[in-house]
Parts: structure tokens; C-alpha cells; sequence
């Protein structure tokens, strides 16, 4: 019974200089996690991104010369957990806000441009058809508008119609809490949406809103209301509108980068299509708050024609002006948003 | 030997075994990392989880109203404007609440809700660079047509809804099952983001094995010996001698005896215990292989040929 010298592997000397460094991350790393990153000192934070280096290289290093499986899995989650904390989002609540609404919001809408026309030129078109529709066969109102006509049906009297676009009515809480679940958000939503499936049932559903909308321009119109219901409208409507237009302007992106995603993958180009559209998707969803409160206290408070319609018109010059004229502070768009 | 073993810092199961599909991605260094993909059920977990803290974002709202001294106000009819300013602020914190929720946690130091912190899952990019805010946006937002929509849909399509909820159901229940369908696990929320949802577990790091190899000159092998097996065979030696289960060390030692034709002492006091026995054994395997693996000539398991 010898005793002869202990073994000595590399991987034995490599964990043994090593081991010091993935111990000194680790326990930067759980203190990380555990949100005390404020109490680092500089001399911490500073060697943070050094430990985490060298600890990756030991991880690259021991794949080559340990066949050590505990040691390997720990290096693995070890520099799985450092690389999530390094390369995680940090972003500061306040400066995403400034950024998105600053930057990105407008900057998105501006690459989205020939889809933002394509949208709006199915919901005109739409709205013209269903007017003409109406015109020559009044019967076609009820059967695009169905039961949310809410008694705005071809039997009402002038006075019905006109007590619709009065100041009294529904409560503005109801009305507000009634639009969350109403149809404007489910329709943005889904002309967005169902664009991954190739973009016709976006324009199909961006029609079919013009065409409900020209059938109640017409009915209102026939009874003599036309502008007072214009005027009605467009208090919240210019933004619910643009809303819409916006959510099937993003469903026809991600259609058109689906079927044609250019040099690259379709999967790459579907990612960095859904950056784009989500962001400006992000913008539609807060129009339609906005539009849902203005809808839920403008509508009561404005009843005069001349001053309703002249809010519409400032929120829709508002609108442009935001989307087409902030966020350009650089020559050539350089914020990592592929057209 | 004198030499007391030490006890081993991890009990049972300490090797895992990377079962499932992984992501892998290459960080900005230049390194792969595999991360073990989180299934649906994990991900439904932590989804649940945040649900059921979202769900008591209004109860404590409710609450805190139920605490407030308002009866001092005498503010008695329904519908006088403070009523409804509440009204409103009420709904917006929904919204918020909603909306906001996984946005705020996943774009926070930890990259994760409550939920997916509790599982132990993490948001990566899928390019191994910065998650970014934009991708952060993108795949919440697809929450919203992926998992609330259809729930609203549903509701109406039990209320009586017309053909087209009850598609629009369909099409929605499709996305939202869209994990269980591709290799990543990913929701459409991951594709359009460009982010993955993986595991990102704790390990504990052991001591090394060959640190605790017994030295005795009944316990040196011959190259022959040695080279009976390989690299799967070291890892499932590794995982018995750390769970240190005594009858599987025994039928383990017996096995391994047999197939190198390992004869141990006469004298009956002189023989290694099976512990001791698969240490060594464990030790010089272990030597062998790395000193090929140094050479660039690696050996999967047993059935891989030698030369």
C-alpha cells in the first residue's frame, strides 16, 4: 500500500485557478437577482462584466477538456443566469416611455407607410360602397348593420336619430366601460391580427367597417342629419378612425413581410415585422383610450356642431403632426427598424 | 485511507440529466449557451400564476376604496362626477394592470414576471443579443390577441354570437396552442419579438470526484482496463457515486469488475469497498478520456471504436 502522488488532471488545475472567479460571479449574480444591485459598489459593478467574461471563457474552455458533468451544468447555469441579468432589458420605466413615445411610436407609423394607405384606402372605399349600397337597396342597412344598429335602424324617426346625437343619453362611465369591450378595440385588434394569415381578412374587416360606417352616414344623411351626425362623429371618431386604419395598416405589414420577407428568413423578417407593427399596434390600443375617454365625456359635454367638429379636426391634425413629424432628429432613420 | 469522505453538497439526481429540447443561442462573446426550452405546462404555470396576481390587483383596489373614509364625503348619488372619476381611474388600473403587467416585470433586471420567476424561466432574445424594449412590447402586446381576445371571444360566442366570433374563437385558440405545435415552444408573441422563454436553473457546484480517489496499489488499472468505456459511461459513474446509493454502488462496482476482469486481493481485509473501487475506477477513466479529449480524439460511449 503505496501512496503515490494524487492525481493530477488538467481539469483539475483548470477548475482549481478557476474556481475563485465563477464563485465571486455567482455570488454577484444572486445578489443581482435578488434586486440589490443599487447596494454594488463601483468596484463591483465594475468587475461584474470582467467575472462574467472569464467565467464564459471557462465555460467555453471546460467543454474542451472536462468531462466533469457537475462542474459543466454548473458553468452552464452559472453563465446562463449572468448572460439573462447582463443582457436583459434594464430599461428605465421613464426613458422606454420617452423613447416610445418620442421615437419609435412616429418613427414605426412612417415605415409602415404604403400599408398605412393600402388600410385607409379599404376603409374609404368602404365606406363608399356601403353608401351606395344603401342607396340603391335600403335593405342592405340592416343587414350590414345587424343588431348594433342600437334603434339607429331605416324605421326611426328624424327625432330618434336626433335624440342619438344629444347631450342626454347613457351615463359616461357606461358608455366608457361599455367601449373597452366594444367593437373598435376587437376590430384593430384583429385586422392586426389575422394579417399573419396573408392580409385579406384584414382588408376584408377594414372594408366591412367603411361599409357600416357609409350606412349610417347614409341613413342620417336621407333624414336630413348628415352633418349634425358628421359632427357628432368626428369628436372621437377622427381618432377611433385612425385607430383602425393604424391596426390594418400593421395586419397588411405583417402580411406583406410574410409573403415577400425580402433577403431575409421568413421568420427574421416576421420578427422584425412584429417589432414594427406591434409598436405601432401599441399606439392604436392608447388612440382608442383616448378616443373611449373622449367618447365617454366630449360627446355630452361638446353639443355644438361648429365646436364639434372643430375638436375632431384639431385631434386629427394633432394625430398627423405626431405621427408624421416627431422622431426625426436624425438624418436617415438609424434606430434599428428595417423597412 | 484515513481520508474522510466529504459529503456531497448535492443529493440525489445531482447530475441532470438535459432532457427536452434546448434554444441555443451565441452571446456577443462568441459563446454558445444551451438553455433547456420551458415547456407549455411551465409556461402555463407561470401564466396562471400571473393571472391569479393580476386577478387581485382590483381586490386590493376594491379594498383599499372599502378603507378610504368615504362616508365623510356624503357623496351619496350614483351618478355624481366623483363616482365616476373613480369610475374611471378604476378601469384605467385595469387596463394598466393588464396591458402593463408583463411589460413592467420582463423589461425589469430580472427579465421575468412573478409567475415565470416562481417556474424558474427566463425572456431571452433569440440572436443572443440585448432583450430589447421594442421585443419586450411586441410579444405582450400579441398577449393581448393571443390569450385575452380570445377569452373575451369566448364569452361572447357562449352569449349567443354570430359565425364570425365563433371563427375568430377558433383561429385565436390556434395561436394561443401554437407552443405545443413548433420546436421552440415559442408563442407567436416569441416569433414576432424575436425572444424565447428557457429555463434558467440554479446548480450548485460539487466538489471534484477525483479529488476523493482512493490511492492503492490494488486500485491501478491497466490501459485495457481502462479503455472499456466511455464518455455516456463516465457520466452515468459520475451521477451513482454522487447519489451514493449503497446497493446501486454494489451492482454498479460488480459490473464494471466483471467486464474488466478486475481481481481484487486475496486477503479479505485488503478489499477496497465498492465506494472506494468506483472512485478509483471513476478517477482513472476520467483521466484516460480527457487525455484523448486534450488529443481531439473523443469517445462517445463503449460501442464507439477505440482507434
Amino acid at each position: 500500500m503505496s501512496d503515490t502522488p494524487p492525481l493530477q488532471l488538467k481539469s483539475q488545475k483548470f477548475r482549481e485557478t478557476r474556481e475563485k472567479e465563477w464563485r465571486a460571479l455567482a455570488r454577484q449574480v444572486d445578489r443581482a437577482e435578488k434586486g440589490q444591485v443599487g447596494s454594488f459598489t463601483t468596484e463591483e459593478l465594475l468587475e461584474l462584466p470582467v467575472l462574467y467574461r472569464a467565467t464564459v471563457s471557462s465555460l467555453s474552455m471546460a467543454q474542451s477538456i472536462s468531462l466533469d458533468r457537475n462542474l459543466i451544468t454548473y458553468l452552464q447555469a452559472l453563465c446562463g443566469r449572468a448572460y439573462v441579468y447582463m443582457y436583459g432589458a434594464h430599461a428605465r420605466p421613464w426613458q422606454v416611455v420617452k423613447g416610445f413615445f418620442l421615437r419609435s411610436l412616429p418613427q414605426s407609423f412612417r415605415t409602415l407607410g404604403i400599408e398605412m394607405w393600402l388600410s385607409f384606402a379599404c376603409f374609404f372605399l368602404g365606406a363608399l360602397g356601403g353608401w351606395l349600397m344603401c342607396a340603391f337597396d335600403p335593405s342592405w342597412y340592416n343587414a350590414l348593420l345587424g343588431q348594433s344598429a342600437q334603434g339607429r335602424d331605416t324605421s326611426a324617426t328624424t327625432e330618434d336619430l336626433r335624440k342619438t346625437l344629444g347631450g342626454d343619453g347613457d351615463t359616461p362611465l357606461a358608455v366608457f366601460s361599455a367601449f373597452l369591450m366594444s367593437n373598435n378595440t376587437r376590430v384593430t385588434l384583429l385586422a392586426f391580427a389575422v394579417g399573419v394569415i396573408g392580409g385579406v381578412p384584414t382588408a376584408f374587416l377594414m372594408i366591412y367597417n367603411g361599409m357600416m360606417l357609409g350606412a349610417m352616414m347614409w341613413l342620417f344623411t336621407t333624414k336630413g342629419l348628415g352633418i349634425d351626425f358628421a359632427a357628432w362623429l368626428s369628436i372621437h371618431g377622427t381618432t377611433e378612425i385612425m385607430a383602425i386604419i393604424i391596426g390594418g395598416g400593421a395586419g397588411f405589414h405583417l402580411a406583406r413581410r410574410l409573403m415577400f420577407p425580402g433577403h431575409l428568413t421568413r421568420k427574421a423578417a416576421l420578427a422584425s415585422a412584429g417589432r414594427t407593427a406591434g409598436t405601432v399596434m401599441l399606439g392604436a390600443m392608447l388612440m382608442l383610450i383616448i378616443a373611449g375617454l373622449i367618447e365617454g365625456i366630449g360627446r355630452q359635454t361638446i353639443t355644438d356642431t361648429v365646436l364639434r367638429y372643430a375638436f375632431g379636426g384639431t385631434m386629427l391634425v394633432g394625430w398627423l403632426v405626431y405621427y408624421l413629424g416627431l422622431g426625426r432628429d436624425r438624418k436617415g432613420a438609424d434606430d434599428g427598424q428595417k423597412a | 485511507m484515513a481520508k474522510k469522505p466529504k459529503q456531497d453538497l448535492m443529493k440525489g439526481g445531482s447530475v441532470p440529466q438535459s432532457e427536452g429540447p434546448t434554444t441555443s443561442v451565441t452571446t456577443p462573446e462568441g459563446v454558445r449557451l444551451s438553455f433547456r426550452t420551458a415547456s407549455f405546462g411551465t409556461r402555463l404555470g407561470a401564466l396562471l400564476i400571473d393571472l391569479i396576481i393580476m386577478a387581485l390587483i382590483p381586490v386590493a383596489l376594491i379594498l383599499i376604496f372599502v378603507l378610504l373614509p368615504l362616508e365623510d364625503l356624503r357623496i351619496t348619488q350614483p351618478d355624481h362626477p366623483f363616482w365616476q372619476i373613480m369610475g374611471v381611474i378604476f378601469v384605467l388600473t385595469l387596463f394598466f394592470a393588464r396591458t402593463g403587467y408583463f411589460m413592467f416585470f420582463e423589461m425589469g433586471p430580472r427579465a421575468a414576471t412573478p409567475g415565470k420567476r416562481v417556474m424558474k424561466i427566463r425572456v431571452i432574445s433569440h440572436d443572443g443579443g440585448h432583450l430589447t424594449p421594442a421585443a419586450v412590447i411586441t410579444r405582450n402586446a400579441l398577449r393581448e390577441v393571443e390569450l385575452f381576445l380570445p377569452l373575451t371571444l369566448s364569452v361572447q360566442a357562449a352569449a349567443g354570437g354570430g359565425w364570425l366570433g365563433l371563427i375568430a374563437f377558433l383561429w385565436a385558440l390556434g395561436l394561443a396552442l401554437l407552443p405545443l405545435f413548433n420546436k421552440a415552444k415559442a408563442r407567436l408573441g416569441d416569433f414576432l419579438g424575436g425572444t424565447r422563454v428557457v429555463h434558467v436553473p440554479r446548480e450548485a457546484l460539487s466538489f471534484d470526484l477525483v479529488d476523493q480517489a482512493a490511492v492503492s496499489s490494488w486500485l491501478v488499472f491497466t490501459p485495457e482496463q481502462v479503455a472499456a468505456y466511455g464518455e455516456k459511461e463516465l457520466g452515468v459513474l459520475e451521477e451513482v457515486l454522487r447519489e451514493r446509493r449503497a446497493s446501486t454502488m454494489q451492482a454498479v462496482a460488480a459490473r464494471i469488475k466483471a467486464r474488466i476482469d478486475w481481481t481484487g486481493p486475496k486477503a479479505e481485509a485488503d478489499m477496497p469497498s465498492d465506494e472506494s473501487f468506483l472512485r478509483a475506477y471513476y478517477a482513472a477513466l476520467r483521466a484516460h478520456l480527457e487525455g484523448r479529449m486534450l488529443m481531439g480524439r473523443r469517445r462517445k460511449d463503449k460501442f464507439d471504436p477505440t482507434v
